[in-house]
């Protein structure tokens, strides 16, 4: 087990059990919560991948999504009673590129831990709870259906990729959800939870030593061999986008817009690092309540407290992301180009970007108030092989030079695509498309 | 992780968590006002304005660059609705100072910007600029407007709506578009002043070296009046359950079922009522999860929350149109089971288990340790952590029965989901 001192002055402990599973303890003495997340990586991008040994095969959609349901069954009893007499509570989510599955709670910490590994590794499926599940994973997805940011989004990215599997919900739809066996859940379980595709995480006040000691225990084979992993199968995904603008409607109070800039992602850990960082303060000096243009637009009433800028960054997929309600989408479409244009030519102010500097470096110490923020980030960090615990290094290391540069090599005007979401009954008559 | 109080006079009052637990020092401002058709709307815009600019950062944008400065530290304000008080909420935050390359110079000056955004406005005319004025009031209208855009939260507010057409209770948080289009900018200014100047005001503070922040709190100068007495809470009896359908293009149908409650926060059998809606439907535990979700698979959310202060149960749940009589059913006797006592020990223990750490868990979050104290201020009752956990221990079944029985249903609500033109 490794020690790190982390820039909060804390210690974080870390390391890998023989057969793969990486894991890290962070203490918090004199906090009363405690959580624990043990993740998967494997999510709904996994939907076509080689079987070790045994070729490529390609599942239906929303099945990571639905195994992340069914491992809370149990042959003597459920899960949810499990942890309720411990006044803990569990949970799960399931993103593109992660299953993870996670508790938090005030006592028996311990109990709770191994429980948790139990739970995920030890899956009971049978053909009457599978069936069972159905009805509530398609209240689920008609939920989200009604979700405008969800749908908006949605829209956005099968408009940016033309066959990268993005473009598939993560929970799947009606029909593909109905069509889930047994047997198609077993097969992508024993293909991806396997210990050296999984990291636990633990947070709170707990002893290193004894938390490890109980997930070496419960963790089956443990001491064994890590063994072979299935890996992704991702169809050629061309530089392009598939589409540059598409409109849909939903029973909202009015126009929402999402403006999409697609890029090629990056599978250095490091350079990923560099790249989020460096694109969050290109964001924030476009985006941020500090910066005139927003300043500009929201005086023109042309946006509202809703605008926000990101920008995502995986070995997998890498886009940034305007999004705003709006009464002119098409207009702010044109402003956000044109922006971004002024940014790319420069020149950009180096006290704007040491201010943005410090806010981010105060940002990053303040999360670790966090353990379920703390833990997640570290998580996703850590399937991406972007060192997080480098943050302030990269983040100390950025220049103006370096911000200029990338609002050119990351923001391509020539490929953005443009998702907008009308209300029932407003005119949406496009010159565009 | 409970606070010391201090009283600055004429309705002022400082309240401080010392500790050295967290990364960052947190601060809310808390002013109380009646909840009201007539006054919703002015309170509510007075968040947007403030943000808009101090006499020392008279933009957004200047205040955004000196929060930038001091290291990500945060400005927010909002209104809560908590019974029948409208509260007016300031919260600041930053990052401990001794963490930092620069820190301790900037604690004070975190402070002085803070209280400069919150009561110290940029002006003109005697008033809010005019033209801030204007667009937040555009802003707040679309806020009102958008509610419909999350489907939970609007049937949610129409369901409460309906039950309370003429008690306090049924007015919205952010008030109505009416109230908003009539909103002056002369007596917005004044109204402001006037909550300032009358309005209880509670100060909360969480972090570490809070004497050195105390005393600069009690420097800070701002004009105040005699304090004015807030309404006390208005109840009602129920004679009959109504039942109300409002259709919508939407994939899924939002059920809410409200019913008014015999125990409120002052009342003996308060932690009963708690227990009672733990064992219904706070968790996954609960009989409502169990018997709507797991057994008979209609939703994939359903649950019950309390309003403690007004003495409120709503149950909510996202299903198809064609399940509504089955699911309202299914909850009728869920709800039946409870005062007929069917309850195990085991639900009453998990329950009871479940609603002790989520309350100890709140100490460790600082926002959550000032606001678990927002009911008891409202309620003029602060309770300390330990108080309210022994009081949860000891329910019995007997209590979580009779609590149950107070139970009176009110109105039903469903937001029904038609195929729309998608």
């Amino acid at each position: 087990m490794e020690r790190i001192k982390i820039p909060t002055g804390e210690e974080l402990f870390t390391g890998y059990l023989p057969n793969g599973l990486h894991y890290a303890i962070l203490p918090k003495p004199g906090f009363v919560k405690k959580y624990a997340i043990l993740s998967t990586n494997y999510g709904s991008l996994d939907s076509k991948f080689e079987v070790p040994g045994k070729g490529v095969v390609e599942v239906p959609d929303g099945i990571a999504h639905f195994l992340e349901h069914k491992l809370f069954e149990e042959e003597d009893g459920n899960v949810f009673d499990r942890f309720a007499q411990w006044g803990a509570s569990v949970n799960a989510f399931t993103s593109y590129t992660q299953t993870a599955y996670l508790f938090s709670t005030v006592d028996h910490v311990y109990e709770a831990l191994g429980q948790l590994v139990d739970f995920v590794m030890h899956p009971y499926l049978t053909d009457e709870n599978v069936e069972k599940e159905k009805g509530i994973i398609v209240q689920e997805l008609r939920m989200y259906e009604d979700h405008p940011e969800r749908r908006l989004h949605k829209n956005l990215l099968n408009a940016l990729y033309h066959q990268h599997p993005i473009r598939i919900d993560i929970g799947g739809t009606p029909a593909s959800v109905n069509s889930i066996t047994v047997d198609w859940l077993m097969k992508c379980y024993r293909t991806f939870y396997q210990a050296a595709n999984m990291v636990l995480f633990v947070a709170g006040d707990v002893d290193p030593d004894q938390a490890l000691r109980v997930v070496k225990e419960h963790f089956p084979d443990s001491n064994g061999k890590s063994q072979p992993v299935g890996s992704r199968v991702f169809p050629e995904e061309p530089e392009t986008v598939h589409q540059e603008w598409v409109e849909d409607r939903l029973s909202i109070s009015r126009p929402r817009c999402a403006i999409g800039f697609k890029n090629t992602p990056v599978e250095d850990g490091h350079e990923n690092l560099r790249r989020q960082l460096v694109m969050g303060i290109v964001w924030r000096l476009i985006a941020a309540r500090s910066s005139p243009y927003f300043e500009r637009l929201y005086n023109e009433g042309l946006i509202d407290d809703s605008f926000g800028a990101s920008f995502a960054g995986t070995p997998q997929y890498s886009y940034s992301l305007v999004t705003s309600e709006t009464d002119d989408p098409r207009r702010l479409v044109e402003e956000i180009k044109q922006i971004v244009q002024e940014v790319q030519k420069g020149p950009i102010s180096e006290a704007d970007v040491e201010r943005i500097k410090r806010q981010l470096y105060g940002g990053f110490i303040a999360a670790f108030d966090s353990l379920e923020y703390v833990a997640n980030s570290y998580i996703i960090h850590h399937f991406n092989q972007t060192p997080y615990l480098k943050y302030l290094n990269v983040l100390q290391s950025l220049t103006v030079d370096d911000v200029r540069q990338a609002a050119n090599d990351y923001l391509d005007l020539g490929k953005v695509s443009v998702s907008i979401l009308w209300p029932h009954g407003e005119d949406n008559e496009s010159d565009q498309g | 992780m409970d606070f010391t109080h201090c009283n600055l006079g004429s309705g002022v009052r400082l309240h401080l968590c010392e500790t050295d637990k967290f990364n960052t020092v947190t601060c809310k401002m808390i002013v109380q006002q009646d909840l009201a058709r007539d006054t919703a709307a002015a309170t509510a815009l007075i968040p947007a304005l403030v943000k808009r600019g101090s006499q020392k950062f008279p933009t957004t944008r200047q205040i955004a660059r000196e929060l930038e400065y001091l290291h990500a530290a945060s400005f927010s304000s909002d209104v809560l609705k908590i019974g029948e008080r409208q509260l007016l909420e300031f919260f600041f935050d930053m990052v401990d100072p001794s963490l930092l390359p620069d820190g301790e110079e900037n604690w004070k000056r975190g402070l002085e910007t803070f209280w400069d955004i919150a009561t110290n406005p940029v002006t003109e005319d005697g008033a809010f600029v005019q033209e801030y004025f204007e667009q937040e009031k555009l802003n707040l209208r679309r806020e009102v407007e958008g509610l419909v855009n999350n489907k939970r939260a609007y049937a949610l507010a129409r369901a409460v709506e309906l039950m309370c057409p003429d008690e306090p209770y049924g007015v919205y948080r952010y008030g109505s578009v009416s109230e908003i289009a009539e909103l002056d900018n002369h007596e917005e200014y004044k109204y402001y002043q006037s909550l300032l100047m009358h309005r209880p005001i509670d100060i909360f503070l969480v972090g570490r070296n809070l004497d050195l922040l105390a005393n600069e709190i009690a420097r800070l100068e701002f004009p105040r009046g005699e304090a004015a007495e807030l309404r006390p809470i208005t109840t009602r009896d129920v004679t009959e359950e109504r039942f109300h359908v409002e259709e919508m293009p939407a994939q899924q149908s939002v059920l809410v079922m409200t019913y008014r409650t015999s125990q409120r926060y002052l009342d003996p059998n308060y932690y009963g009522l708690l227990v009672c809606n733990g064992i219904l439907g706070a968790f996954p535990h609960s009989k409502l999860f169990v018997n709507v979700r797991e057994r008979a698979s209609l939703a994939y959310y359903v649950s019950s929350f309390v309003e403690g202060t007004k003495g409120v149960l709503t149950i909510n749940a996202g299903i198809d149109a064609a399940a509504i009589d089955q699911t309202v059913q299914i909850i009728k006797e869920q709800v039946s089971a409870l005062q007929n006592g069917e309850i195990t020990p085991e639900e009453i223990e998990q329950t009871k288990t479940g609603l002790c750490s989520s309350i100890v868990s709140m100490a460790d979050d600082p926002p959550s340790v000032i606001d678990r104290n927002l009911i008891g201020l409202v309620n003029g009752e602060m309770r300390s952590f330990d108080d309210v956990l022994e009081a949860i221990q000891s329910v019995t079944a007997e209590q979580v029965r009779q609590a149950a029985q107070g139970l009176k249903i009110d109105t039903i609500y469903v937001l029904k989901g038609i195929a729309g033109k998608e």
